[in-house]
């Protein structure tokens, strides 16, 4: 049902703006419009503060804090713990608590980091000097001997050579190299020489250019095997140190985690606060708010306002201006049961102010369809289990919303496969158990079930058409008037003409039948102007085929009981009864997935395209009211 | 015979609408695809958009009903 909407006007002192604006925010049921896009406003536009600006950009700025602590706490906490809005959750406690938050995490992260590069290098180091330690010969080990290592492209060794023969002339005969190839073009070396030479030969091999193989301070005097200790201990400790530093974020996110989601949302609703502002009005001394309410939620919003302000802020119900008849924005209110059609009609277009809301008529019309097409009881049981089971574990969504309308189909395929006497397609036929009305997979039916099929588009197409006259009548739209009128009379025309034809009515019916059918031609002709009489056959003959459109009812009907028949019969061709019945099953497991998508999407597809675009114009904006995203806020003492 | 030519109409009727349907809903659901993912409000018309080309089918099926009622 399409709310009845109210359109108002509050004004008052400006002293009380700052309290008016968050009452709105809890009473979350009024719609504000931007007083710079109303043709009727004749005030100027709210200029907001400095302070205010300033407060708007700290707003920001904490949400982006806020947003990138949670991205960094994604991955650590555990979703789905809820919290409640505390009392001491005001801006400024929030913005003290998140720099807290902040620094704590930013000087982990900073450790973190610090040892992540530290271990980067020490496996480098480490990965060399396993490399190396096998060259080294014992007589570094010797006391009093000292080494240098390097990496040198296999191009330079030649060079290296004759650098060590300098070295040794250098070291009077002291200086030893040993080399040996590592990859595809690398070479490395060992120097061993006596200790008290190592100026001599770092000051050489510096002017020589040649880099070398530098540990860290910490190893550097110590031979490569007690290096190589040092290095492994020096990463298990880090690795240790990494563990705990993701510990203590991990303890943060759990504790905050929940927290933050809050706090994001209280710093959003102070935005849309912002933003409210901005649509407002002023003059000197007064503000001015237009809007829109459900009209039966005027009084109470009148009481509230009259409750904090006395007559210092005025609420009235103005007229509506011409210009804005088509804006009215819309609100619907349906029961629970009725919810997820109403969603399946706004995926197609929010209805127009002045349309009926068809969600009632797809809430009827969509799960009897359904029905129709699976039509099988032992289907249909299924998935009112499955439905009903997985119904309550989805969030709020289309897949929520489809095992719901799920539910509905369900039922009505259990009633339909009673009719037809389907249960898991031909097996019903196998036990004794009659169809009730006719069997779809019985040859001789197929006339019945065309007919039923047709019969259900001509009924359905006729509603569609009545509720677009009915449309017409309230829009005070001539053109829709005659257009949908003439549709509907011609379809009858043409109902008592094929009767007549097919002798089930009286041949005399033959004249009325062409007299009602020219009738509804000539009306649909007429609303479509000067090339209404090319016009209005055609657009006629599209009527017949959103009709013939209703045979998928029949058409996906018999490919599901043809496959049940399938799966039973192949089921009962193998020798074996357990592959037989593994072999059925997964047939029927096949059909029943089939089952519950393909007449699903067709159903709504004849709500959308053959039955609404009989009436069903939509297009209008929906009703967004300035709500709160979380919690109410003090109207006393907001925002200190 | 005579059955042998119905049942063979019969296919063609429904096989080759079925194609067409096919690949006109080819094209409409790779496009709808892209428009969804930049504008998730478009789901409905996209819906409508890609179920109009099963009329094609629906009347071959009824096409080859006829043909087969008729033997």
């Amino acid at each position: 049902m399409i709310l009845p909407m109210a359109r108002i006007q509050i004004w008052g002192l400006k002293a009380h703006l700052e309290r008016v604006i968050p009452l709105l925010h809890n009473f979350g049921n009024m719609q504000i419009d931007d007083v710079r896009r109303l043709p009727d406003s004749m005030v100027q536009p709210f200029t907001m503060p400095d302070a205010m600006q300033m407060e708007r950009e700290q707003v920001d700025l904490l949400i982006a804090s806020i947003n990138g602590l949670i991205d960094l706490f994604s991955s650590f906490s555990k979703p789905g713990v809820e919290t409640a809005v505390e009392k001491e959750d005001t801006i400024p406690a929030i913005k003290g608590k998140v720099a807290e938050i902040t620094s704590q995490v930013q000087y982990l992260n900073n450790q973190k980091k610090f040892l992540q590069d530290e271990l980067v290098s020490l496996s480098k180091y480490n990965d060399m000097l396993t490399v190396i330690a096998p060259l080294i010969p014992n007589s570094v080990k010797k006391s009093g001997n000292a080494s240098i290592r390097a990496l040198v492209h296999s191009s330079q060794m030649r060079a290296m050579n004759l650098l060590a023969q300098q070295l040794k002339l250098l070291t009077r005969g002291k200086f030893d190299m040993v080399s040996i190839k590592i990859g595809e073009s690398t070479n490395a070396i060992v120097g061993i020489f006596p200790l008290e030479l190592i100026e001599q030969v770092e000051t050489f091999l510096k002017n020589e250019k040649v880099a070398q193989l530098i540990l860290p301070e910490e190893y550097a005097y110590l031979s490569t095997d007690e290096a190589l200790r040092h290095i492994s201990k020096k990463v298990q400790i880090n690795h240790l140190e990494l563990d705990e530093i993701d510990k203590r974020l991990q303890r943060i996110a759990d504790q905050w985690s929940p927290k933050l989601h809050v706090w994001q949302l209280i710093c959003q609703d102070r935005v849309d606060e912002f933003e409210a502002y901005a649509k407002i009005g002023e003059t000197e001394y007064t503000f001015t708010i237009f809007g829109w309410v459900p009209e039966e939620r005027v009084e109470d919003l009148q009481k509230v306002l009259s409750q904090y302000f006395g007559q210092n802020v005025i609420l009235s119900v103005i007229d509506v201006p011409a210009a804005l008849k088509e804006k009215i924005p819309v609100a619907t209110k349906n029961p629970g049961v009725i919810q997820p059609y109403e969603d399946f009609v706004k995926m197609r277009a929010i209805p127009r102010y002045s349309d009926v809301d068809p969600s009632h008529l797809v809430a009827i019309f969509m799960p009897i369809f359904f029905g129709m097409m699976v039509g099988d009881v032992g289907y249909g049981l299924l998935m009112l289990v499955i439905a009903l089971l997985l119904g309550k574990k989805m969030a709020a969504g289309l897949i929520r919303n489809f095992f719901k309308a799920l539910q509905a189909g369900a039922v009505w395929s259990i009633f339909f496969g009673i009719l037809y006497g389907e249960y898991f397609g031909t097996l019903g036929e196998k036990w004794g158990i009659p169809a009730l009305w006719f069997s779809r997979s019985d040859a001789g039916s197929f006339t019945t079930l065309l007919g039923m099929s047709l019969a259900v588009g001509v009924a359905h197409t006729l509603l569609g058409l009545l509720i677009g006259v009915w449309n017409a009548v309230v829009q005070k739209n001539r053109s829709h008037f005659l257009e949908r009128g003439g549709m509907f009379i011609g379809i009858i025309g043409t109902c008592i003409l094929v009767a007549s034809l097919s002798q089930i009515l009286p041949h005399g019916f033959l004249t009325l039948g062409w007299i009602i059918f020219a009738i509804g031609i000539s009306a649909l002709g007429l609303s479509l102007g000067k090339m209404g009489i090319i016009m209005g056959p055609i657009e006629f003959v599209g009527v017949i085929g959103n009709i013939l459109s209703y045979l998928r009812l029949a058409a996906l009907g018999l490919a599901s009981v043809f496959l049940a028949k399938v799966a039973n019969d192949l089921g009962g061709m193998v020798g074996s009864v357990g592959v037989g019945v593994l072999i059925a099953l997964l047939i029927h497991a096949l059909n029943l997935v089939m089952g519950m998508l393909s007449p699903t999407i067709q159903s709504l597809r004849l709500q959308y395209v053959e039955f609404f675009r009989k009436f069903y114009e939509g297009g209008q904006s929906p009703f967004t009211p300035f709500c709160k995203r979380i919690g109410n806020s003090d109207i006393q003492n907001s925002h200190t | 015979m005579e059955k042998a030519i119905m049942a063979i109409a019969a296919g063609l009727a429904i096989g080759i609408t079925a194609l067409a349907t096919a690949l006109a809903q080819r094209a409409i659901g790779s496009a709808g695809v892209g428009a969804i993912s930049e504008k998730p409000e478009l789901i409905g018309s996209i819906i409508i958009l890609v179920a109009i080309p099963e009329t094609l089918v629906i009347l071959g099926f009824a096409v080859a009903a006829i043909i087969l009622m008729g033997g």
